[in-house]
């Protein structure tokens, strides 16, 4: 959870000024620290970002009344704006749980015997 | 090695990064897209803009600019730079992606861009002299201080917007197209200005005109397309005399035929691309003061083709719309008078055939002579692949296109070089500077004076009670059909021999009838001395304009505003009842009679909650290709087909035309029989479009009223408008063309106005603005235009311009 928490923060602020891909620093760091295991790590990281872009996505969606999101979802063919919030989640929650399972992978790795 | 099993993720980590960072195929980088920071979700508008405050040096003093409801800019600036800096800059701020993707096009660049699907066009536009154009007129434009002086204000302030730019604030169309904004130039504004001509003044028919005498031969050309229709109501009342000898000019003894059928592409113009205008003077009106109101038709998208602007600074007062690209108000009025347009579309685009001497083409037959080509190289950059570079030949006519045979394939090519007014050099801007100043006629008269193209009839009305119409532009002094065809381009007599003087131009001022008009039709009645055309719109809108202002009085902004609307069809009201007449009843269902007597009490208003607007568009197609189209289709050539209006004048006084045969049939058919057996056509094709008959039958639906994004894209547009309207009615709303704005302008001590483009002031369609219009346009209403005297109290938000201290 902590591990979850540390991750959707930093990558709120590194986002704010470093491009999109930035959002994977946080879990190769993260990750390293907290050395869950494998599918844990994944996991975690998996739902900080997903957590923290449909979150971003859904506010931006009510407080724009829709009107993009929805257009967005007539151009890529899903139909609904809520599917397009949640492919803004899973897109940055795979980039952060793969970083994440990245970043336990060296720690794990190099601490063993 | 331990090191593996984390290596290989990192790996994978750094892959799934780039995959998502790069554009594949039509999808654009997905990490980047859909990044809530940076990527489309950051165009999503939230609330409406603050106020704010920018400093550039360029500027000299000071600006304001006010926002009102609609969010149109109003413009408050001390020295024209300013005011034309600024103007551009805010017009970049709400259009970029539309300023740009218009000058690229007109550029032939957009290949760049977009890839090698936008190549052929690109090659089009280069081949046909676009950039050559737009080259002559930045020439012609240099040399006029107070233009240039505008356009290059303009470019910068343009590129102030333009340098402020981090990605994340590029229009959302960037990010799903993945490119980034240019640097903006002057010469854009030549591009976009030539591009106007290209949309207006960019079809011709001289090749499947060839085609079709040579098809069909003299008495057919004659009979439909040089008889002109006793319905035609022209521009210029046949009351106007003229006082002018005019220039002769030398013909030919027999017209050119060109080698073979053949074919040539042209810019799809379809019908549609038009306009209405008219002024009444103060004895019609209930103010006593003329009222002038304006409609240009043109392709209907989103974000609009045009953008509302007022600018306002010492000397200069003038509220309208403008183009996006180019400084000034171009319909509009300010506070002495108003002016409108519609398309003239006179013949300033021929064709001819080149003979060549030899297969380097480097010099061509003239005048008993060979003449030396010249070359120019056209490089065109195409994103993602290699340069192409496209060698485009010159005659003194013009650039050269191969031509091959639709009807033989053993035929040699032909080459025909277009003579196009896009090519000469011109300074549009010098009359729409003059018009947002000007004050009396003879300020009108002198500002048209100095048109080329695309031909407009400019309609005027002043606080003095003047109303007037010229109808502007350089024309070619040409023989009787001159162009009509393609032209032999050996023979001098085919050139263009000289110019029609300006002051020879049609134009009226103050006629008798107390009203001046135009909808595209034949600009003068058969006394004009000179030929212009032949191919004009058909009588309806015109005539249906002029017949309504003829009988009107005490006339109010809210007449012309529903004469707007009108949506009267002259087309039905001249055949539908002889169609009625012919069709044979024994032969219909049950069924087809009951729809048949939806058609018979239709009033012939295109009205979007009425059935037989749809049903009797459909027969009627079916009704004229079931005449023509077995003839026409027995060759491969293209060919011209005739105009409606014509048609019905001859096939009502023909009743055993040879053309209602159809050839590939044994039996004789006649014009009972075509007419039946359309209606059970049309029947069928509008039952397996739109279902069962109801309401899904009504116009509002078949008409198909569709807005699409400038750029195509889905979800960006808006589709399926329920309208009213027709191609032939005043509101000339069809598909995806129609009245682009409607604006009716009261002159008197306080000038007012009133107006609606279907858009709205944003080009952002994460904003509600961007379409908040849409819906009063449908329904024809008006908004009040707020065109202030001096800076306003309340305004929506302001933004204050200043250079550094």
């Amino acid at each position: 959870m902590l591990l979850t928490f540390l991750i959707l923060i930093t990558a709120f602020l590194l986002n704010l000024i470093l491009p999109w891909w930035s959002i994977a620093i946080p879990g190769l760091i993260f990750g390293y620290q907290f050395k869950k295991s494998a599918w844990l790590s994944f996991a975690w990281g998996f739902l900080a970002l997903s957590l923290l872009w449909s979150g971003q996505a859904l506010y931006l969606h009510f407080s724009n009344d829709g009107i993009l999101s929805t257009r967005i979802g007539t151009m890529l063919g899903v139909g609904s704006p809520y599917l397009v919030i949640l492919i803004t989640g899973i897109l940055g929650g795979l980039i952060s749980g793969l970083a994440t399972l990245t970043g336990s992978m060296f720690k794990n790795n190099s601490s063993n015997k | 090695m331990k090191l593996i099993k984390p290596l290989i993720s990192s790996l994978l980590l750094l892959a799934l990064i780039i995959i998502l960072n790069t554009k594949l195929g039509s999808i654009p980088p997905l990490g980047k897209f859909f990044d809530p920071d940076s990527g489309f979700w950051a165009n999503a508008e939230t609330a409406i803009p603050d106020s704010d405050v920018f400093s550039f040096e360029d500027l000299e003093g000071e600006v304001s600019v006010y926002y009102d409801e609609r969010r149109i800019p109003h413009i408050f600036a001390d020295n024209e730079y300013d005011l034309y800096f600024v103007q551009g800059y805010i017009t970049a701020r709400d259009r970029l992606f539309q300023m740009e993707m218009q000058t690229y096009d007109a550029a032939g660049r957009l290949s760049e861009n977009l890839g090698d699907r936008t190549l052929n066009r690109d090659l089009q536009t280069r081949r046909q002299g676009m950039t050559y154009g737009s080259e002559k007129a930045m020439d012609l434009m240099k040399n006029d201080p107070e233009i240039w002086a505008a356009i290059n204000a303009y470019s910068d302030g343009v590129n102030s917007y333009i340098s402020k730019l981090s990605p994340s604030d590029y229009p959302v169309e960037y990010k799903i197209l993945d490119f980034d904004p240019e640097e903006w130039a002057p010469i854009k504004t030549a591009h976009l200005l030539k591009n106007m001509t290209r949309t207006l003044a960019g079809g011709s028919s001289d090749a499947i005109t060839s085609n079709t005498l040579a098809f069909f031969g003299n008495d057919f050309i004659d009979k439909f397309f040089t008889v002109k229709p006793e319905l035609n109501d022209p521009i210029i009342p046949s009351s106007k005399k003229w006082d002018f000898d005019p220039i002769p000019v030398q013909a030919p003894d027999s017209i050119f035929k060109p080698a073979s059928a053949l074919e040539l592409k042209n810019f799809e113009r379809p019908e549609g691309v038009g306009s209405n205008n008219w002024a009444v003077n103060g004895s019609k009106t209930n103010s006593g003061f003329p009222i002038l109101a304006n409609d240009p038709h043109l392709g209907l998208t989103l974000p609009s083709i045009w953008y509302e602007v007022q600018l306002h600074a010492p000397g200069l007062n003038t509220y309208g719309v403008s183009l996006q690209g180019a400084p000034g108000v171009i319909i509009g009025f300010n506070e002495n008078a108003a002016w409108g347009t519609t398309n003239t579309g006179t013949d300033v685009r021929d064709w001819y055939e080149i003979k060549f001497k030899d297969h380097t083409k480097r010099e061509y037959w003239h005048d008993e002579q060979w003449k030396p080509a010249t070359m120019r190289i056209e490089e065109i950059k195409v994103r993602g692949k290699e340069t192409v570079l496209d060698t485009v030949i010159y005659t003194h006519h013009g650039p050269v296109t191969e031509v091959r045979s639709q009807v033989n394939e053993e035929s040699e090519t032909s080459y025909h070089a277009l003579r196009w007014i896009a090519h000469d050099p011109s300074n549009e801007l010098k009359t729409f500077f003059g018009f947002n100043r000007m004050s009396t006629y003879d300020d009108f008269k002198e500002a048209a004076s100095h048109y080329v193209a695309p031909a407009q009839n400019f309609i005027f009305a002043n606080n003095e009670g003047d109303i007037a119409t010229w109808i502007s532009g350089k024309f070619p002094n040409k023989w009787e059909h001159q162009g009509r065809t393609i032209s032999d381009g050996t023979d001098p007599l085919y050139d263009w021999q000289g110019w029609i003087p300006t002051e020879h131009n049609p134009n009226v001022k103050n006629p008798e009838r107390g009203f001046v008009s135009s909808a595209n039709q034949e600009s003068a009645a058969p006394d004009y001395p000179y030929y212009l055309e032949d191919d004009y719109a058909p009588f309806e809108r015109g005539r249906r304009i002029n017949d309504l202002l003829a009988e009107m009085e005490n006339i109010t902004k809210d007449d012309i505003r529903n004469m707007q609307m009108d949506s009267y069809s002259y087309h039905a009201a001249t055949i539908l009842p002889n169609m009625l007449e012919w069709i044979e009843r024994e032969s219909l269902s049950e069924r087809e009679l009951s729809i048949l007597s939806e058609v018979e009490q239709w009033d012939f208003y295109n009205d979007s909650d009425k059935k037989g607007p749809g049903i009797f568009r459909w027969w009627w197609s079916n009704f004229y290709y079931g005449i023509f189209s077995d003839e026409y289709g027995t060759t491969n050539a293209s060919l011209r087909y005739p105009s409606r209006d014509r048609v019905i004048e001859v096939i009502k006084s023909e009743p055993d035309f040879e053309f209602f045969d159809n050839i590939n049939t044994d039996e004789i058919e006649n014009r009972s029989e075509i007419v039946t057996n359309t209606f059970i056509e049309t029947v069928e094709e509008l039952t397996n479009a739109y279902g069962e008959f109801g309401d899904n039958w009504n116009w509002g639906i078949v008409i198909n009223n569709d807005f699409d994004h400038i750029a195509f894209i889905p979800g960006f547009g808006k589709q399926n408008v329920y309208s009213s309207g027709g191609s032939e009615s005043i509101n000339a709303t069809r598909e995806s063309w129609g009245p682009s704005w409607r604006m009716v302008v009261e002159l008197g001590s306080e000038v007012k106005g009133w107006g609606v483009y279907p858009g709205g002031a944003s080009g952002n369609p994460g904003s509600p603005n961007y379409d908040s219009t849409l819906e009063s346009w449908r329904t024809g209403e008006l908004y009040e235009l707020k065109f202030m005297k001096e800076a306003p109290k309340e305004f929506l938000y302001e933004l204050k311009f200043s250079s550094n201290d």
